[in-house]
Parts: C-alpha cells; structure tokens; sequence
C-alpha cells in the first residue's frame, strides 16, 4: 500500500509538472513519466492488461505523438502564458488538496457497500464475450481517427 | 477497503482538478491537449480502483482498455488539428484560432 501512494504521489506531482513546466518538451516528458507511475498503479491494483495498455499506448505512443508535434510546431511554441497563474497553481492545489481530504474522510464509512456479483471466468472472456459491441465501437473510433487523419494531411489540390 | 477506495478517488480528484485549471488558465493549444490528458488520467485511475476494490477488476480492465483506444484516437486526430491550425495561424495561440471565426 506505501508503494501504491508513493506511485499515486508521483502521478499527481508529475501531472502537475506537466502543466507548470514551460518547456513543451518537458511537459510531454512529465506526462508521459505521470503514465509510466499509473501503469504501475495498475499492476497494484490487480490489473496487468490496462497496466500494459497504459504504459506502451499512453505513455509510449501517444508520447512519440506529443514529441513529434512539438517538433513539427517548434517556432510556434513561444506562446505568452499570464506569469500569475504558474504562481498562484500551488496555492490552489493545496486549498483543493485540503478540500479533497476533507469531503473524502467525511465520506468514510457513509458509502454503502453494495453487493457486487462475483467475477469469474479469464480477462479474454470477459473482454470477447461481455463487452463485444465495446470492441466493435473501438475499431469503428479507430477507424475514424485514420480517417481523420488522412482527411487532415491530404495534399491540396490548386484549382487556380 | 472503503477507506483504500477513497484513498485512490483522493489523488483521481487531484489529478481531475490539475487537468481542469490547466483547461482554464493555459493558452497554448498543446499545453490545453496535456491538459485533457491528465482529466482522462484521473477518470482512469477513479474507473479501475472502483473495479478493484469492487472486485470487478476484470470488467473495469476491459472499460479502461476502451478508454485507452479512444483516447488514441482523439490524441490523433486533435494533434492533426494543432499542427493544421499552426500551418495557417503560425502560432499554438488558442486565441489565434478564435481570430478565425467570420
């Protein structure tokens, strides 16, 4: 359990890395670094197959994604950010921290517990026989994307 | 085990509330996508840890890896969307893109 929030602690601070840092580079670093640290979370918590999605996927693809924007944007990268809000994001984060802490513990023990029915069978059934139109709407969305994608990058034609 | 529950919904809270402000404060159209990121990282973490402590780690598994899928595709498409709106605003500005309009 210390491991798991040592990782949550670290998810939380690099995410917030991420959004302070003033680099692009860095930020995408951090992200992908806040990934890596939920993976991990993951493989704690029982789930090694969302734990491999999140490490390759986010924290590998869509990172190579992020880099390659950054890179092709390079020139655009100097956006003028209002300097107070850096500042001002602990202050907030603490406030919302203390908050947070406050709704959770008077949470404690006013939840119900509710019977859940017992899970059996293998995460391959569960994946291919519960949730099959979840997957067919995954390869439609994927689908979509390159599609997108393709729509986005395609040569114009001069018609003048 | 409620009190593990609340425990990972504490730091998904977090991590929701840094994806927010970064939604609300920043101007750069790739730091507002990072943003995105840390939100749908949140919403991740509060699925799977509900699963777990619930004792369906293997449906919230299958909903997370949906998750993952789709957010691919929106990162993507919404990254092929920045570097077109680049090429014609020369600028990451989001307030370049609202000049567009008209």
């Amino acid at each position: 359990m210390t491991l798991q929030t040592i990782l949550l602690i670290g998810v939380v601070l690099f995410s917030a890395l991420a959004v302070i840092a003033r680099d692009l580079l860095k930020a995408a670093i951090s992200l992908a670094v806040a990934s890596l640290c939920l993976g991990l979370v993951f493989f704690g918590l029982g789930a090694p197959y969302a734990g491999v999605f999140e490490i390759s996927v986010v924290a590998g693809l869509i990172t190579v994604l992020f880099i390659l924007t950054i890179a092709l944007t390079k020139t655009g990268g100097d956006v003028r950010e209002a300097k107070l809000v850096n500042i001002v994001f602990p202050l907030f984060f603490l406030v919302f921290l203390v908050v947070d802490a406050l709704v959770m513990r008077s949470l404690l023990r006013k939840i119900p517990v509710l019977d859940a029915p017992a899970e059996s069978g293998s995460f391959g059934q569960v994946l291919w026989q519960q949730r099959t139109f979840d997957l067919i709407g995954q390869i439609a969305i994927i689908l979509a994307g390159v599609f997108a994608v393709l729509a986005l990058f395609r040569k114009r034609e001069n018609h003048d | 085990m409620t009190s593990t529950w609340l425990l990972y919904l504490f730091f998904a809270a977090a991590l929701v509330f840094t994806g927010l402000y970064a939604l609300l404060t920043k101007r750069n159209l790739i730091k507002l996508f990072i943003g995105i990121e840390i939100v749908s990282k949140g919403v991740i973490l509060a699925l799977l840890s509900t699963g777990a402590v619930k004792g369906n780690v293997l449906l919230a598994q299958a909903l997370v890896i949906t998750v993952i899928v789709v957010e691919v595709s929106l990162v993507a498409t919404a990254l092929a969307l920045i570097i077109n709106i680049y090429r014609h605003t020369k600028s990451l500005d989001v307030r370049q893109v609202a000049k567009l309009k008209g």
